[in-house]
């Protein structure tokens, strides 16, 4: 009797949001991997026929449909991951200091800094690149700035280049590099770095031997939480790289919004994710090895 | 004893270049120069009356004046977007909180990982696959799709939220309510329910926080006549910079921050 109450009860809490889930979350996913193996209608829309070239599309490969051999998607693909790749390296150049900053201070004001970096996280996307949008245009705050001091005589093109979505991605994903990077960081022994420098370790050393090793697992997990939002962006770059910088984000959108192939679209979006999952996994697997738990 | 340690520099750089690019919108939004931002030409409200749709002297210089009509109804329509999805995902992420974490059921790591899921996957995968899947059935593009379609990732939040809440909870507490003849639902009412509410209350915080300024899915899923405020203030970026965006830029940044500052004021409440 009580444990059928339980059952039933157990039911009413899962029913509701399991349906939901299962038509509004599973159910566009499993449609989006069957409209990649479609045939694109000629004007938009699909015909419900088999069609093996989408993925193929993207690697370049000539069919009678289409141009003839031309790795341009692949081109964006290499680059959408070579600005994804800067932006986690730029991240973590300017986050590494300042976890270590963070952590030696007193826990009263260290709270206070955690919460004065975690803060811009919730100001709006839109409203933090404008900002630099303001600053980096060409009459923008950088320009004026350098050129009040001398420093250049023209104004720079930085709005719209390769340089531009990096800092863009680089400044709204600081938050999540920071957060994983300090948590190791805390964890890691002062008396450790000291012992290193009595036993006669040079500084670089001591960095390199102990300080780097033991913030590895921080450093792994910060890269990849910054690295697949970034991979997958397309906010940044048409904001702040125009029509210049195309990154997998901005194809897709253009498959869906202007282009009208939507099987090629959905086949971008699913390689997209293959490429999110093996990273996670790949992280986990990582992060399960530093911690020396046994591997299921 | 004061002495700048480099690293304390650093520190302070570190935090100028989190802060200096929104206190620039904000110093903007009071420059009187309409032509150009960046020379200071006088302190001015201007910018917020224009978006009030009252007059504005320096506006009359602007080359272009958005309507404030559209604005209007972008920032309804992303308030009820956001209270819609905040109760729904709530309702749901606390339920799915519950029963993953209060009852021994096969399938509670699936849920917990399957969960993460929504947070994790690009957005804009999610996004497309919504507006195909839409397209498919037949749905008209919509407020309603916006909801639907926003709720499939609030729903994670809300989710971890309270499951964090509820790991923290003293389950002898449930279970000496129920040894002195309480029933469940008293046990659920009187117990866990205000045990969790912070945790459920600070969910619910950033599940709107969230609906407010999502800017990809609601790209995607969102017919053509109803725009919530971050896709309108992106349209407006597109046709150019006008001294206004700053003006309204900095009610939202207002805004954030008094629903952020109240979400993390419950969450810090948890010991």
């Amino acid at each position: 009797m009580l444990k059928r109450r339980k059952t039933l009860a157990l039911l009413a809490l899962l029913g509701a949001p399991t349906a939901f889930l299962l038509v509004f979350f599973m159910g566009p996913l499993v449609i989006m991997a069957i409209y990649s193996w479609l045939t694109p209608g000629l004007y938009g829309g699909v015909e419900w026929e088999l069609f093996h070239l989408n993925y193929g599309r993207i690697l370049g490969w000539a069919n009678t449909r289409y141009d003839q051999f031309d790795p341009v998607y692949l081109t964006i693909f290499l680059r959408s991951l070579r600005l994804a790749a800067l932006t986690v390296l730029s991240a973590l150049v300017i986050c590494y200091p300042a976890a270590f900053w963070i952590s030696r201070m007193r826990p009263a004001r260290r709270n206070l800094a955690l919460f004065a970096i975690t803060l811009p996280f919730f100001v709006s996307l839109i409203v933090r690149l404008f900002a630099w949008v303001l600053i980096l245009r060409p009459t923008g705050f950088l320009n004026q700035a350098l050129m009040g001091l001398g420093l250049i005589e023209t104004p720079l093109e930085i709005i719209y280049t390769d340089a531009a979505v990096i800092i863009g991605m680089t400044y709204i994903f600081i938050p999540f590099m920071f957060l994983p990077l300090y948590a190791s960081v805390e964890k890691l022994d002062p008396a450790l770095i000291e012992a290193s420098g009595d036993l006669g370790a040079t500084r670089l050393q001591t960095f390199l031997r102990v300080i780097l090793p033991a913030t590895a697992p921080g450093i792994a997990a910060g890269a990849v939480i910054t690295f697949i939002p970034a991979l997958g962006n397309f906010i940044v770059p048409s904001v702040l790289g125009g029509a210049k910088v195309l990154m997998i984000g901005n194809l897709i959108e253009q498959q869906f919004l202007s282009a009208r192939n939507w099987p090629f679209g959905a086949a971008l979006a699913m390689l997209l994710m293959a490429g999110v999952l093996i990273l996670l996994m790949a992280q986990l697997r990582l992060a399960r090895a530093a911690q020396g738990e046994p591997r299921r | 004893m004061k002495c700048v340690t480099p690293l304390g520099l650093y520190g302070v750089l570190f935090l100028a270049f989190v802060y200096a690019p929104i206190l620039l919108v904000v110093v903007f939004s009071f420059n009187a120069n309409p032509i150009n931002m960046m020379i200071w030409d006088g302190f001015t409200l201007d910018w917020y009356r224009l978006i009030f749709g009252m007059e504005a002297k320096a506006a009359e210089s602007a080359s272009y004046i958005d309507s404030t009509a559209q604005l209007y109804a972008a920032v309804r329509t992303s308030f009820v977007v956001a209270f819609a999805t905040t109760a729904i995902s709530t309702l749901f992420g606390t339920a799915l909180a519950l029963a993953v974490s209060r009852f021994r059921f096969r399938l509670a790591g699936f849920y917990r990982g399957i969960l993460l899921v929504p947070m994790i996957m690009p957005d804009i995968v999610l996004g497309i696959a919504l507006l195909i899947f839409f397209v498919t059935i037949g749905a008209n593009l919509s407020i309603g799709t916006i909801i639907v379609g926003q709720c499939t990732f609030l729903i994670s939040y809300v989710f971890v939220t309270v499951s964090a809440r509820l790991a923290l909870l003293d389950e002898t507490l449930e279970e000496a309510s129920a040894d002195l003849g309480a029933t469940p639902l008293q046990t659920f009412r009187r117990i866990t329910l205000p045990a969790i509410a912070p945790g459920v209350l600070g969910g619910a915080l950033l599940a709107f926080i969230i609906s407010m300024d999502d800017l990809v899915i609601t790209y995607f899923v969102a017919g053509t006549g109803d725009t919530t405020l971050p896709i309108h203030i992106w349209g407006m970026l597109r046709r150019g910079i006008k001294p206004e965006i700053n003006a309204i830029a900095t009610l939202m940044l207002l805004f954030t921050l008094v629903v952020a500052a109240a979400g993390l004021y419950f969450r810090q409440k948890k010991e």
